[in-house]
């Protein structure tokens, strides 16, 4: 199954958006892969490939999940890409 | 201390805190014992062992980077403990975990395969711009991580270095400098670096005096030799002479006055800190500052994904104001722009971005939405808080753009009497920053309250030498004559008009300085909190008479060499 997200985080998918993506990816039973909405997948549960993606705030990526966990690492993966980021933490 | 003494050596590098300290060196390598490009013959390797190797070195690098970044987190702050989750994250790349299984199946040993692994992705990323550049700094600093843990590198721990070390290293990464405690570690260098590294800033938030971008000369200093590291000065001090080591702990063990000061015939000098983050306040006030010469709101707005609003500034400003119910708060709007990229504001990619569009620059133009919304906070919070609000501007260059500044703040305030909000009027102030303002002092000053001179950009500005460049750091000096007659211009142009002046630069908190500013005319002078109890109780030994009578002479001088001169000769 597959979903297309708008990324919210204005530093796109870099340093700590991404290290949240990639540790949500790997929290879940599913094969995950992620792109630009009309381009190449790579795998979600690597830092160098989802950081080097160079996604930009207001991009639209697509989100494919295989297996067990496929539709809540969905729902977990879109939650990191439409949450404004910063104030989680500070 | 030993009688007879060798000479002192002096290397040059950038000042990164307002701080010095003496100690002994220990060397901090990174350096990895073996040619990494010339593996040994594989039948020479047992490819199991070296998995083993691999997985354990992985396993303490995970504990490690989880230590580091709660201590991180701890000491210097959560954003900057962040760096910490993109490297655990790499650590655990699949990309990489295959590279290197890959590289132990072709029989190399598990350091050799840590090297081979990371060696496409840095390049790869290092190709890059901007951003994806720092992500290959992150991947060198995980592998150096990891052929350190494999290599079993002697690697001093910085966490529980001898009381009175100096580290010296090549360079450090945001977790080396992180790990470095103020009260044990009297200082560090670096010989790779600039104001603006993790490592610079990591040290201001600790406290650590700090020089970096020393260059190749730091490599010659041996391991336990007696160092001095003049983070005011920017130098490192092989051998210190005895003078040299009491003037550099001169800043510290201070007695901490909490009361306001005067000099020794009782003219008043405002000592107050410069802040940027609210963490920053505790501090301030500890120090005994008489209040926040220069409250920095960047703090506010950068690392976050969308402005804030207006009650959370509010809030944030009631709080500075109530830390200093008797003081004074400078509050600078915001100043972006140059090279402080903001995620949610369109900055433009610029060629001088230091002479672009930043500042007041911003806030009468593309920013004046959030500059409307800073200054209803403003309004808000002074008539909320305890102490009294000041309002400066940053980069102001013109009249005209004061006149704007001023003339939005009068709509916001109407704005908020329509809505029946409860504001006050706070003192409205220029930074004075540019040459242009200097020149124009008088202008500005009959229109505000007072000024308040930013001495790192005036200098880089008036000498034309940019802050963060090595090769003319020389010039970077705010005792060159050219910078001293800006300020000294500045002063008389603000007490004509009955504005009060006070200096927010790193330049107000060297206690070197602290006659001649006084002898200046100076009424305020702001710094970092360190620096304020040394420069109190200098303040309190001044004859004002002594102090403009070589305030004359340093203004009259057409060299820095001169200017020295007169301050290291003045009367005592």
């Amino acid at each position: 199954m597959e979903r297309v997200v708008t990324v919210v985080p204005e530093d796109g998918l870099h340093a700590r958006p991404a290290a949240k993506f990639v540790e949500t990816a790997n929290g879940y039973d599913a094969d995950v892969q992620v792109g630009p909405a009309d381009g190449d997948l790579v795998d979600a549960a690597s830092m160098l490939a989802v950081t080097s993606l160079g996604v930009a705030s207001g991009d639209d990526v697509r989100i494919v999940a295989e297996g067990d966990d496929a539709e809540a690492a969905l729902d977990a993966l879109e939650g990191v890409l439409s949450t404004p980021e910063a104030e989680s933490e500070t | 201390m030993s009688t007879d003494e060798q000479p002192s050596r002096t290397i040059d590098g950038t000042g990164v805190t307002p701080l010095a300290g003496v100690g002994t060196a220990v060397w901090y390598d990174l350096s990895v014992d073996v040619d990494l490009d010339e593996p040994p013959e594989s039948d020479a390797v047992d490819p199991e062992a070296e998995r083993d190797r691999f997985d354990d070195a992985r396993e303490r690098a995970r504990d490690e980077l989880d230590r580091e970044r709660e201590q991180t987190a701890e000491r210097v702050g959560e954003e900057e403990a962040a760096v910490f989750d993109a490297h655990r994250q790499f650590l655990d790349d699949p990309q990489i975990t295959d590279g290197v299984a890959d590289a132990l199946d072709d029989g190399l040993p598990a350091e050799h395969a840590v090297h081979r692994a990371f060696e496409g992705p840095i390049e790869q990323f290092a190709a890059m711009d901007g951003m994806m550049a720092e992500r290959a700094d992150d991947l060198r600093d995980v592998r150096d991580r990891l052929l350190r843990l494999l290599t079993d590198v002697d690697r001093v721990d910085l966490g529980a270095l001898p009381e009175g070390s100096v580290v010296l290293a090549e360079r450090l990464t945001p977790s080396d400098t992180a790990q470095l405690d103020p009260d044990r570690v009297a200082g560090f260098a670096t010989a790779e670096g600039g104001r603006t590294s993790h490592a610079a800033i990591f040290a201001r938030s600790l406290g650590i005096p700090a020089v970096v971008g020393v260059g190749e000369d730091l490599l010659t200093i041996d391991a336990d030799a007696d160092v001095l590291v003049d983070g005011i000065e920017g130098s490192v001090i092989v051998d210190p002479t005895s003078e040299q080591r009491e003037r550099a702990s001169a800043g510290r063990d201070v007695e901490i006055r909490t009361e306001p000061v005067a000099t020794a015939d009782g003219r008043s000098i405002e000592v107050a800190a410069n802040v940027g983050t609210l963490a920053e306040l505790e501090g301030a006030v500890r120090q005994g500052a008489d209040g926040i010469g220069l409250f920095r709101t960047e703090f506010l707005f950068l690392d976050r994904e969308a402005p804030p609003d207006e009650d959370e500034q509010v809030e944030t400003y009631v709080e500075a104001l109530d830390a200093f119910p008797d003081g004074r708060v400078v509050v600078r709007t915001l100043d972006v722009g140059g090279d402080k990229p903001v995620p949610y504001l369109d900055l433009p990619e610029e060629e001088n971005p230091f002479l672009g569009e930043r500042g007041i620059r911003r806030s009468l133009g593309p920013d004046s939405g959030l500059f409307e919304t800073q200054l209803r906070a403003l309004l808000r919070a002074a008539a909320a808080g305890d102490g009294t609000l000041s309002v400066m501007f940053p980069m102001v260059a013109t009249v005209t753009e004061l006149e704007a500044a001023l003339e939005t703040v009068d709509s916001v305030a109407d704005a908020l009497d329509d809505a029946g909000i409860d504001r006050a009027m706070p003192e409205l102030g220029v930074m004075i920053e540019t040459p242009s303002a200097a020149l124009l002092a008088e202008a500005l000053a009959e229109r505000v309250d007072f000024l308040s001179i930013g001495t790192n950009d005036l200098t880089q500005y008036v000498m034309a030498a940019a802050r963060e460049n090595d090769r003319v750091a020389h010039l970077h000096d705010p005792t060159e004559p050219a910078v001293l007659r800006a300020i000294d211009r500045t002063v008389s142009a603000g007490h004509a008009s009955d504005a009060w002046v006070g200096m927010c630069g790193e330049m107000a908190g060297d206690p070197e300085l602290t006659e001649l500013l006084v002898g200046l005319g100076l009424d305020e002078l702001s710094m970092s909190a360190v620096t304020i109890p040394a420069v109190k109780e200098t303040v309190t030994g001044i004859e004002t008479a002594d102090a403009e009578s070589l305030a004359d002479r340093a203004t009259d001088a057409t060299a820095k060499s001169a200017v020295r001169d007169h301050i290291d000769n003045r009367e005592p």
